[in-house]
């Protein structure tokens, strides 16, 4: 049985208008999306920004409000949990935010950042909660005293890894990393992402890894999917969407990461001005006349791609 | 634009029946109603008359009838009597009206005669002794209590130096229509307008001083510097027209200080205003004229701070989306 | 274990200390800008002495003997005995000076606190939640701020039963909060949308607790502002409703009753001693207040400080 299955997932957001505000129509920001995480595995959710990949991630641990659909954890459907049953759940989803900067409250130490969760769930005494924080704070790779610090007196790194040993403290089962480097220096990002590879073993943790950068994605997940205007565009191990991408929005995205070596880039270009040609040339199969995109269909066992009708290329 | 303003103008009618049912319910909180006041002292009738009167008068009937009998009269015109004066209330605000209404327009327009300018001033000049001094100033208006001002006011200038008179609206020696009657009403307004006037300044200056300042480094201004328009012009044609518009937008807010700080000036200067009708009344527990004029003030400010939402959205056209 | 707990705690002690230095709290912070700013230090200095003299000197005033009506020594002048003449009932002026400085302030402290809890509870709800909660709170402080709250007071003193100072204090502070709530309530908004509220709630934060751990920590440099401001303006307020004669109930000296013999023509034209200190001392008293708030508004915000 898979740990996380998400059916149909829909965010929507009321857009209100005319004289009396009344909804005139919605933002469709996560409009039937579905995906199973396996215990143990990474799996990336990518697409470009305001595609609905952040706002799927932070339906899953109640953050947005779901419109409909399903959010099953564990065998039980989060969606349809009151508020006080679901609080039990919250010690197994945990996240690891975006922005390593607002995401720690200035006003407060490392040693209250940590220890917060523990207070929620657990009655520690003082000396408990210390040894406790201290054990997690050392096993990010912060120095011991660095828990009566205040998080401005850390780098974007450092403050990450407070991130991540708060996520840790509950010891969850699923986290949910909402691009959790993208703020970070390129020559930091590497040492945060080992790092998170690091704990999932030791910690035995399953992560849904949100990113718009295919190339720490592809460093970081088992399998992914692919997000466009709130649906999945395409879903595979990293080895389908990587070697055998087949929706035409995968395939701009993939040609889109930049050529590191300077040869080549010029074949890059070509290649890119061909999937574009092909973007637009095969557009009509792929979306539907309103720009919706179409349910995935199976090519493989672990492969999926959403096209019209099924039909085979 | 129009839908804005339709729909600000609608916000109006729940704020004004809000406010007529939280006034209805403080009068019949007040002691004694329309019958114990108008019979007052009258030894001629009992008790039970005046329960009879009560009763043909409708004031025992439940709230709601009541709320609604005393809302239509009102929309007619018909505040009730006023026990003490023995007249309608309307009668006895007409006078009062005039010239509270005088004291408060003229008190606005010093206001913005002196706050505009020195605003203007403190902006442009920023840093300057001008500007210093002008900015010393906004804090010891801000910090200055009303009453403490208008009291030294009236002691320095009336009762020490002998200036002005020391209080009513006109000398009531002066004949109605004559030259010396007007300079007469001139002589008396002085000094409640100045006690009112070099007070209110202050949100004005303060507002438009930050918004030059803001508005001088941005880049149109800059632009038009750097092609070469006459810094005199700048100010006029570019910063000015951009900043001096939503001064108009505290018109409610302004309301509601001249409303509180005639109730003091009034008191003080002897001004036969509207809010030294109201103290009295509320002295003498007549509490017909309290209620009505509780009733005008919150309409005035209701419908002041409407207009001033209104202006600044025809300034500034963000804010219509609501 | 015990060695090593000891061992801990020396440690724990050790860097609170170090770190505390590396982070000023916001009173160090607020100290070091008053002392930066002449005005703003002599202010204080003023202040501290004349709260200090109001709030001492009555401990050697027999209160009882100020308020005796002595009608052989009406509007007596200045004299070695009273200092600053005597009253339309025989009283000190400077006794009653005294114990209406240490009232007004007393009570305009209380007011102030009374609608910063007000202010906070709503400002934060109203913050914390958003979207329709938000909305119709809003609404409400909108209508509320309309209303001319002087005239309400003044009615409200008038018709509520058993007239006294904690009444009185009430109704003050039930027409101070609305603006303190809005101005809470919309940097609230701005907090809200950080991570780090996000992060809490994902943490399983009761709502409470965010509000007034994570949130309200934040903006209690805005609050402290605003109250430093807004206490000037209630002792003002106070005063002048004494003045009116619909504050502190008779028998309660403020600042305001002395202020309001002046409403007699004979008085404010020939006998200053009465009314003129207690005006004076309330504008001093204002000024400083506000300018020792002007340099709290400034530590609070690093980009105006002077220090």
């Amino acid at each position: 049985m898979s740990l996380l299955k998400v059916n149909n997932l829909k965010v929507h957001y009321p857009i209100r208008g005319g004289f009396f505000r009344t909804v005139k129509d919605h933002v469709r920001a996560v409009d039937g999306v579905s995906f199973e995480l396996d215990k143990g595995e990474t799996y990336g959710l990518v697409g470009e920004s305001g595609c609905g990949k952040t706002t799927t991630g932070r339906a899953i641990i109640g953050l947005n409000s779901v419109t409909e659909g399903e959010i099953i954890f564990e065998g039980e459907d989060l969606v349809s949990l009151k508020h006080r049953d679901r609080r039990k759940y919250i010690q197994d989803i945990q996240m690891v935010f975006q922005d390593p900067y607002s995401s720690l409250n200035s006003r407060k130490n490392v040693l209250n950042i940590i220890a917060e969760p523990l207070r929620n769930f657990e009655r520690l005494s003082p000396t408990e909660e210390l040894l406790r924080v201290q054990e997690l704070v050392e096993r990010v790779g912060l120095t011991p005293e660095s828990i009566y610090k205040y998080p401005h007196q850390f780098s974007g790194g450092q403050r990450q890894r407070i991130g991540i040993a708060r996520a840790l403290t509950l010891n969850p089962k699923l986290i949910i990393a909402d691009e959790p480097v993208s703020a970070l220096d390129v020559s930091v990002q590497a040492q945060v992402l080992n790092f998170m590879q690091d704990i999932q073993e030791e910690f035995d943790l399953t992560y849904l890894f949100i990113s718009h950068d295919l190339g720490i994605v592809r460093h970081m997940s088992d399998r992914l999917g692919i997000m466009h205007n709130g649906r999945l565009v395409e879903e595979g191990t990293r080895d389908d969407i990587f070697e055998n991408a087949q929706h035409p929005y995968t395939k701009r995205l993939l040609a889109a990461i930049p050529e590191m070596e300077p040869e080549k880039r010029i074949d890059k270009k070509v290649l890119r001005e061909e999937v574009n040609r092909l973007y637009r040339e095969q557009h009509d199969a792929y979306y539907s006349e309103d720009g919706r995109v179409y349910d995935l269909q199976s090519l493989t066992e672990t492969h999926s791609v959403a096209l019209q009708g099924g039909a085979k290329q | 634009m129009i839908q804005f303003i339709l729909r600000r103008s609608l916000v109006m009618i729940p704020q004004l029946i809000l406010l007529s049912i939280i006034v209805f319910f403080l009068a019949s909180a007040m002691p004694g109603d329309a019958v114990t006041g108008a019979f007052q002292n009258n030894p001629n009738v009992s008790p039970e008359q005046e329960e009879k009167i009560r009763e043909k008068f409708g004031l025992n009937d439940p709230w709601y009838q009541q709320y609604g009998r005393w809302v239509s009269k009102a929309l007619q015109g018909d505040l009730g009597m006023s026990y003490t004066h023995k007249q309608p209330v309307t009668v006895l605000l007409k006078d009062r009206l005039s010239n509270t209404l005088l004291l408060a327009g003229v008190t606005l327009l010093v206001t913005y005669l002196i706050a505009i300018p020195l605003g203007i001033i403190a902006g442009r000049w920023q840093d300057s002794w001008a500007d210093k001094l002008i900015v010393t100033y906004n804090y010891v208006s801000f910090a200055t209590p009303m009453f403490v001002f208008a009291l030294l006011m009236l002691f320095v200038f009336s009762f020490q130096l002998g200036w002005f008179p020391i209080g009513g609206s006109v000398d009531i020696r002066a004949e109605g229509g004559t030259f010396d009657y007007y300079i007469s009403k001139v002589k008396h307004l002085v000094l409640p307008v100045l006690s009112g006037a070099l007070l209110m300044t202050y949100s004005t200056i303060q507002y438009l001083r930050n918004d030059i300042i803001d508005t001088k480094f941005k880049d149109f201004v800059k632009t038009a510097r750097a092609k070469g328009v006459p810094e005199n012009h700048v100010y006029t044609r570019h910063i000015l027209r951009n900043s001096l518009l939503p001064i108009a937008s505290f018109l409610g807010y302004e309301i509601t200080g001249l409303i509180g700080g005639s109730i003091f000036i009034e008191t003080i200067f002897s001004y036969p205003g509207l809010g030294q009708l109201f103290l009295n009344s509320i002295m003498l527990r007549d509490f017909q004229v309290v209620t009505a004029l509780v009733m005008i003030s919150g309409a005035a400010v209701i419908v002041g701070t409407m207009l001033s939402d209104i202006i600044l959205s025809i300034v500034d056209p963000r804010i219509r989306i609501d | 274990m015990k060695e090593l707990e000891q061992q801990l705690l020396e440690e724990k002690r050790e860097l609170m200390a170090r770190e505390k230095k590396n982070n000023p709290s916001f009173l160090k912070v607020v100290w070091r800008e008053i002392k930066s700013d002449k005005v703003a230090f002599i202010s204080f200095i003023l202040l501290i002495i004349i709260l200090m003299t109001a709030y001492i000197s009555p401990l050697f005033i027999d209160e009882a003997s100020v308020k005796r009506v002595d009608p052989f020594n009406i509007y007596n002048s200045p004299s070695a005995d009273n200092w600053l003449g005597t009253d339309d009932g025989g009283r000190d002026v400077f006794g009653q000076l005294m114990l209406g400085a240490r009232n007004s302030f007393t009570i305009g402290i209380a007011v102030t606190l009374l609608a910063a809890i007000y202010g906070l509870t709503v400002g934060l709800i109203a913050g914390y939640y958003g979207g329709i909660v938000d909305n119709i709170i809003m609404r409400i402080i909108d209508f509320l701020m309309v209303l001319p709250s002087l005239m309400f007071i003044i009615v409200f003193v008038v018709i509520v039963p058993n007239y006294s100072v904690a009444s009185f204090i009430f109704i003050m502070s039930l027409f101070s909060w609305f603006g303190k709530a809005r101005l809470i309530r919309s940097k609230g908004l701005a907090e809200r949308e950080l991570d780090y509220i996000n992060a809490s709630k994902t943490l399983g934060t009761p709502d409470w607790k965010i509000m007034l751990f994570e949130m309200f920590p934040n903006l209690s440099s805005l609050v402290i502002v605003n109250m430093t401001l807004t206490l000037a303006g209630n002792i003002g307020l106070e005063t002048g409703l004494t003045f009116l004669g619909f504050g502190l109930p008779t028998g309660t000296p403020s600042l305001g009753t002395l202020i309001a013999l002046a409403k007699n023509p004979d008085v404010i034209s020939t006998k200053w001693w009465v009314w003129l200190p207690a005006a004076l001392l309330i504008l001093v008293m204002m000024l400083s207040i506000n300018y020792v708030g002007q340099a709290v508004k400034r530590a609070s915000d690093a980009r105006q400080r002077l220090a």
